[in-house]
């Protein structure tokens, strides 16, 4: 029994160890980022020598980029972009994941295919088509031209068979004695379980809105109507940038982002208080 | 079975409908604000931030002139073309812009962009004449203007007084002929110190050697745009001597490659680079370059007596798909005018394209000389030496040859001792390119 | 482990039953509205892609004349664009297994309770949302062979990203670095739906953490394994934006290095050969396709629903 203890204390402190390390490595260009906002204009692209820490620390490249940049619209279109891209992603990839992993019918296996063949394709390819779809319509400069390219989502469509597919039959099976349709079935009982798949897509689709990039600036080019992402890549000039003021507004751009990750943190734990695990 | 098929396509219709309810409902929220500005407003789109705040002012009195509202965009430059072409292909572009001289002339040929010639004709305020010729040529086909000169940029010699003094040298000035500069930059040399004289990466084409070449008197590109001069006997001298530099006075090429010569230039790990005018922004924000470095004019060829810099201008163009020229044709107007030209030279935007304007950008800064980038496009003031201004070199689709040009020679700057043969190779690569390109 | 697929799948050949009707039905409705997006959004443009693989493309989408396989036969004979496959393919080779393990070891670490285990989540999600202007400074730094932090801290004279032989592992390195928390996030996700009473039988038969991990965490995560290889596979074969960032057009070790759809970007977007750009990337689809089908097949060798 006392042999368990110190087993189980040395493989703690080992899995502490572990993932400090990792943290480290995984925190670099965070911190980085920090640093070099707090610098000047010449320490920031100093070489020689390598400046770690700023000598003075100042925090005036915070102070310019927020009173150049209209934070909060940016937040707002941020935010709204996310919001939909999300909303969208979830519950079309929810129920096509469904269909995809629960469901046998005819045509399924092609539809599949071409779920998959999409995610085969380089994204660069669809920005130009796309442009002028909405361009078409006349919608460029609103936020539905944001949200337009991930209405719907391959990667969820498959993510979320994905998760269907690990559910036990039985489960089913036992709501169809119960009288269920297949709708309800979906609805109240095997949904659900797939919590954690559609957070983790919830996720991943906030990170890559945030992130998205050519889509923003070439369909939104008016300047209040676009999110931080675009906003950002604007403050970078053709043959120079100022790294401290683009690391600040980075910054600033973050906490949007660390805000609604502390709110979907939540989700994920309280998905680990029911099913728990441990190695 | 019917019945369901029916009732199948209206639940699907219905979703159909819902997802778009999804994208539209966050469009109304907001269409509001962004409807009302850009209807009314001519869409001006540029792509350097550094810009952004002088342009906008002078855009601001056009439209206390006028009442034409006008929205200035700025774009990185990369999606600024990706944009600027996905409009052209169909969707709508912005009405006034920046051209380059890298793409001005698919654009001139494909007919996006407005004529001006009969705008040009009735205006008052627009004389051809006035603006560098040089810039002009650049939007210029077929006899026709599709653009005014906005500015130019010339290249000139960058160098770190504080290291000049440590070594107790002269600075740069304008009677060095290229052998004194690379004197000076062995001296500066110290490569066990991590320490160099001058730095030029193979990217540097314009801002370092293509100038070199024409002032030892060879050329990049023929007369009639039409054939390379990189097999040239004194271009190929001139490359001799950018070997020579690589070897004996450049931190490696590596180095180079990594880290932008700029950079270098910037952490005073570099003695002298030669640079465009277009750096001056950025060297005024950095506080070591503003500290300890001056610029110079570039030097001349003993041999030649000539002193060349690659001259080259962006002009103000107008969309041909625009629906309201008119308008857009009074901003550009207006942009070239004599005297918002004196005012984007007075607030240091850039160097003006319009004649007489240079004293006024010298003046945006005393942190350094700027003389030396204007003297490089004026009247030689020393004896036996003549200041050639050199149209940027272009063709139907100049980044083509110019991307694969900086592609071929990586080897020779990794080994000098290539690099007769590697231009001689990519002579033939480059005229192979301009022969292909589709008019 | 009964397999629901064969099950459902028996009696398909007689009438269709009032349950295959529904499921029909139901299947149906509930895949049309991203069917319908992703015709709309991605079909069109993919074909069109294919078709203008066939073209020497006109300036600004007009004036395309179609020559066949003109731009495939170009293609074939094209040196760099073989090299550029071999350098996708290796660069592949070393970003997915390694950043599956990792992500897989850290996923499970992390699922635990302990002290701290938010903090650490949060850590590894913070990379995800930092600036890629931010990412591409640090490694360049990092990277640099005459001022770089790491030959200047180990007292190297290493060519991180200029030496041809070395260079594609140092791009897949940060590869592997950007991709890890995504993976994460997947892992413990799936990890959350395995049954905790599992592991409780394993602690009772006394199996280590290790034993456990093999013989429960992998077997029961297989589906989710599975996702993540085939999205990282196609994701790293589309491996891009690193090499733009990082790598400037005059690297020596560019050759070495560039990936197809460097390539494909270089070709369409910089030189405006549209054409020929859309031949690479059929070329890439081709490959990523057959990849993919292979994978397909083998998962059931190794892949477990329950």
């Amino acid at each position: 029994m006392h042999s368990m203890e110190t087993r189980r204390k040395v493989e703690r402190i080992v899995v502490h160890v572990v993932l400090i390390f990792f943290s480290i490595i995984m925190l670099v260009p965070f911190i980085w980022m920090l640093l070099t906002a707090f610098k000047s204009v010449s320490e920031a692209t100093q070489i020689d020598p390598f400046v770690i820490f700023p000598t003075v620390w100042t925090s005036e490249a915070f102070s310019k980029v927020w009173s150049n940049m209209n934070f909060l619209l940016l937040y707002k279109n941020t935010l709204l972009l996310i919001f939909w891209r999300v909303v969208c992603a979830v519950l079309t990839a929810t129920l096509a994941g469904y269909a995809f992993g629960r469901l046998e019918f005819k045509g399924k296996n092609f539809m599949f295919s071409l779920v998959l063949f999409q995610m085969m394709i380089p994204a660069q390819i669809f920005i130009i088509p796309q442009y002028l779809m909405v361009s078409k319509i006349g919608m460029t400069n609103t936020i539905f031209a944001l949200v337009f390219p991930g209405i719907v989502t391959a990667f969820g469509t498959f993510l979320l068979k994905t998760a269907y597919m690990g559910l036990p039959v039985s489960l089913e099976e036992a709501a169809r004695l119960d009288g269920c349709n297949i709708f309800q079935s979906f609805l109240f009982i095997m949904s659900p379980l797939t919590r954690s798949s559609m957070v983790a897509l919830g996720i991943f689709t906030a990170v890559f809105a945030y992130k998205d990039l050519m889509w923003p600036l070439v369909v939104n080019s008016s300047a209040n109507m676009m999110p931080l992402s675009a906003a950002l890549a604007t403050m970078q000039g053709q043959y120079q940038s100022n790294y401290p003021q683009l690391m600040a507004a980075s910054a600033i751009a973050c906490v949007p982002m660390i805000v609604l990750y502390l709110l979907f943190q939540k989700q994920f734990i309280e998905g680990i208080a029911t099913s728990g695990g441990k190695l | 079975m019917k019945k369901r098929l029916i009732s199948a396509l209206m639940v699907s219709a219905m979703c159909l409908s819902l997802t778009a309810c999804g994208g539209s409902g966050g469009d109304s929220s907001d269409g509001g604000s962004s409807g009302g500005s850009s209807s009314g407003a001519l869409r001006v789109a540029i792509w350097d931030n550094n810009q952004q705040p002088g342009i906008q002012e002078i855009c601001d009195l056009f439209t206390e002139e006028t009442g034409i509202e006008v929205q200035v965009e700025v774009k990185e430059w990369d999606s600024y073309w990706t944009l600027l072409e996905a409009g052209a292909s169909g969707g709508d572009m912005p009405d006034v812009f920046w051209m380059h001289a890298n793409n001005s002339q698919i654009y001139m040929n494909n007919d996006m962009l407005l004529k001006l010639d009969d705008y040009i004709d009735k205006s008052d305020k627009i004389d051809m004449s006035k603006y560098l010729p040089q810039v002009t040529a650049l939007y210029t086909y077929d006899d026709s203007y599709y653009a005014i000169p906005k500015d130019y940029d010339t290249i000139a010699l960058w160098y770190n007084k504080t290291m000049f003094d440590e070594a107790q040298m002269e600075y740069p000035n304008e009677n060095w002929t290229w052998d004194d500069m690379y004197e000076a930059a062995k001296k500066l040399t110290d490569k066990d110190a991590k320490k160099y004289g001058y730095a030029m990466n193979v990217t540097n084409d314009q801002d370092s050697y293509w100038n070199m070449i024409y002032s030892k008197g060879g050329y990049v590109l023929s007369e009639d745009h039409k054939t390379s001069g990189y097999d040239d006997a004194k271009t190929l001298e001139a490359m001799e001597f950018v070997g020579k530099l690589l070897t004996d006075v450049c931190p490696p090429a590596s180095v180079m490659a990594e880290t932008q010569t700029d950079i270098l230039f910037e952490s005073g790990t570099v003695a002298m680079i030669t640079q465009g005018s277009w750096m001056v922004p950025a060297f005024k924000q950095n506080e070591y370059t503003a500290e300890h470095c001056d610029v110079a004019m570039l030097p001349y060829d003993k041999e030649t007596g000539i002193r060349a810099t690659i001259c080259n201008g962006l002009g103000w163009a107008a969309a041909a798909s625009t629906k309201r020229p008119d308008d857009c044709w009074k901003l550009i107007e207006w942009l070239g005018s004599e005297e918002m030209q004196f005012k984007q030279a007075e607030l240091g935007v850039t160097m003006s394209a319009y004649e007489g304007t240079s004293d006024a950008w010298a003046g945006n800064t005393d942190l350094f000389d700027l003389t030396g980038h204007l003297a490089m496009a004026e009247e030689s003031t020393v004896e036996g030496v003549e200041n050639l201004i050199v149209e940027y070199p272009f063709t139907y689709n100049a980044v083509k040859w110019t991307s694969q040009c900086q592609k071929d020679l990586v080897p020779a700057w990794d080994d000098p001792s290539q690099m007769e043969d590697k231009c001689k190779e990519f002579a033939k690569t480059m005229n192979d390119i301009i022969a292909s390109e589709s008019k | 482990m009964t397999n629901s697929k064969s099950e459902a799948k028996a009696p398909a050949k007689q009438k269709m039953t009032t349950w295959e009707k529904n499921q029909l039905f139901w299947g149906w409705l509930f895949i049309i509205p991203t069917m319908a997006g992703l015709i709309i959004l991605n079909l069109y443009p993919i074909v069109n892609t294919i078709y203008q693989s066939m073209c020497k493309t006109g300036d600004f989408g007009k004036g395309n004349v179609f020559v066949g396989f003109a731009n495939f036969s170009r293609m074939f004979g094209d040196s760099e664009v073989w090299q550029a496959l071999i350098n996708t393919i290796k660069y592949a080779i070393i970003e997915v297994p390694f950043s599956i393990c990792f992500a897989l070891v850290l996923a499970v670490l992390l699922n635990r309770k302990m002290v701290g285990r938010s903090a650490y989540r949060a850590i590894f999600f913070l990379p995800m949302i930092v600036a890629p202007a931010a990412v591409a400074m640090v490694w360049r730094w990092l990277y640099n062979s005459q001022f770089g932090l790491l030959n200047n801290l180990f007292g190297l004279k290493v060519e991180w990203i200029s030496n041809p032989k070395i260079a594609w592992i140092s791009i897949a390195v940060i590869g592997v670095w950007s991709i890890l928390g995504y993976n994460i996030v997947l892992f413990i996700s799936g990890l959350q739906e395995i049954p905790h009473d599992y592991y409780e039988a394993a602690d009772i038969d006394g199996a280590s953490g290790i034993q456990a991990f093999f013989n429960i965490t992998v077997p029961l995560l297989s589906p989710t394994i599975f996702f993540v290889l085939i999205t990282r596979v196609i994701g790293a074969l589309q491996v891009f934006d690193l090499i733009y960032m990082v790598m400037d057009q005059s690297n020596k070790a560019l050759p070495k290095v560039e990936s197809l759809v460097y390539l494909f970007y270089r070709e369409s977007f910089d030189f405006g050969d549209k054409g020929y750009g859309s031949t690479i990337v059929v070329l890439l689809l081709a490959v990523i396709l057959v990849v993919t089908v292979f994978q397909m097949i083998g998962q059931k060798k190794w892949v477990h629903y329950e």
